[in-house]
């Protein structure tokens, strides 16, 4: 349980400052800084129960994505101020690395696994943010009718 | 619907001006395509007497035309640098409502667009502050140890300096990034030879954090959803640039040091 709360403490910080970072208004800062939070944190549960980083960055980015949709509903502004600086904690900055570096040492079974893992994470996030955006979308359509 | 007094051929150019302005601001910011779009159609529709308008735009350039009185003006603008302040992106959204929902006149309109264009941003030092402590705390969300965390955090705040440092160059991204990843790499591992980081790999992911392409990830998703293939594809080619050019900022110096130490 501290270790959950540490890991939204953590998460929280670093979405602030990725906020302020990409010149976010000074009143959503902290929203935006729970919305990636909260992200963060369903990608840290989840990844308990699930052995793959895939499906926990998957339900992370449409939380983040549903998050930032109804938060933008909510205060009426874009989407993506919410949208983008939570999103940056599960880009996979770690599958790259490790990436380059099985390709440096030369061992390209690993360089494979690792680059494939990499572009199915970000095809993750993908995946989350379609399914929140056209969730939001088509719920906007039915209401205006 | 709104009736603008004295509406005549001039403004309506002028007005289209406006739109295309605004639509300007947005997208060289890091707006979606549609949004862009959806301005400059929804400021143009907003006056009475036009008959038609239609925007075109893409990551590089806006078309815009509006119909008046029998007479079609359309207008073209180039997009050349673009960075991310969604601080803009907000304000513009703002205005263009106002716009639309009040009988502001069209110079009023300009006076407003121009002092959005010159609001501030954070400042570097705090901007590379935040920078340093994101990675700080990534570190320990990856896992890192306090050490790590000291290590990240000077690091990237040493990493968000100089690329908003280099960026002033205005050298392609791919050179922007590719610098970042390199200097992260760099200082990461002087500080785990030194002695200050405890785990050499965990600092470097930590410290590329702030370069990786979450919004051109994003960006490219949302317009490809809303239809824009045009833009979805060349903003997806744009993450997929950036972080190559990361992989090989950080390979070109780790290959040095694994030789090195081999």
């Amino acid at each position: 349980m501290f270790e959950t709360i540490k890991q939204f403490v953590f998460s929280f910080i670093s979405t602030i400052g990725f906020s302020i970072i990409f010149n976010i208004p000074k009143g959503l800062i902290v929203k935006s800084g729970i919305v990636g939070g909260i992200g963060w944190l369903v990608f840290y549960i989840s990844s308990q129960f699930f052995s793959s980083s895939i499906i926990s960055t998957f339900f992370a980015s449409l939380t983040v994505g549903i998050l930032g949709e109804l938060c933008a509903r909510y205060f009426k502004k874009p989407a993506t101020v919410f949208i983008i600086p939570g999103i940056i904690p599960l880009v996979p900055g770690a599958g790259l690395y490790y990436t380059m570096l099985a390709l440096l040492e030369e061992d390209f079974y690993a360089a494979a696994t690792k680059g494939t893992e990499t572009i199915f994470i970000a095809a993750a996030i993908s995946a989350g943010l379609i399914i929140s955006t056209t969730l939001s979308k088509s719920i906007r359509r039915a209401n205006t009718k | 619907m709104n009736n603008n007094i004295n509406f005549d051929r001039n403004q309506a150019k002028r007005l289209l001006l406006l739109a295309i302005l605004a639509g300007r601001i947005m997208l060289k910011n890091g707006a979606e395509t549609y949004r862009v779009e959806d301005t400059i159609e929804r400021m143009i529709k907003s006056r009475k007497g036009i008959k038609f308008a239609h925007a075109f735009v893409t990551p590089t350039g806006i078309f815009a035309s509006l119909e008046y009185e029998d007479e079609v003006f359309t207008y073209l603008v180039r997009i050349k640098s673009r960075r991310i302040d969604l601080n803009k992106i907000n304000l513009v959204n703002e205005f263009s409502r106002e716009f639309v929902s009040t009988n502001m006149s069209i110079d009023e309109g300009f006076d407003k667009l121009k002092s959005i264009y010159r609001a501030e941003t954070y400042s570097l030092m705090l901007n590379s502050i935040s920078g340093g402590l994101s990675c700080g705390f990534l570190s320990f969300m990856f896992g890192g140890s306090t050490m790590d965390f000291l290590a990240s955090l000077i690091i990237g705040f040493i990493v968000v300096l100089s690329v908003n440092k280099i960026a002033r160059y205005k050298l392609a991204f791919f050179i922007n990034n590719f610098l970042g990843a390199a200097i992260a790499t760099l200082l990461s591992i002087v500080s785990y030879t030194v002695g200050i980081a405890d785990n050499m790999n965990t600092v470097i992911i930590a410290s590329i954090m702030p370069l990786v392409p979450g919004v051109a990830i994003t960006n490219a998703m949302r317009d490809t959803i809303s239809g824009d293939f045009v833009s979805g594809l060349s903003r997806g080619m744009e993450a997929i640039f950036s972080a190559l050019s990361i992989a090989f900022g950080v390979g070109f110096i780790l290959n040095i040091y694994l030789w090195r130490i081999r």
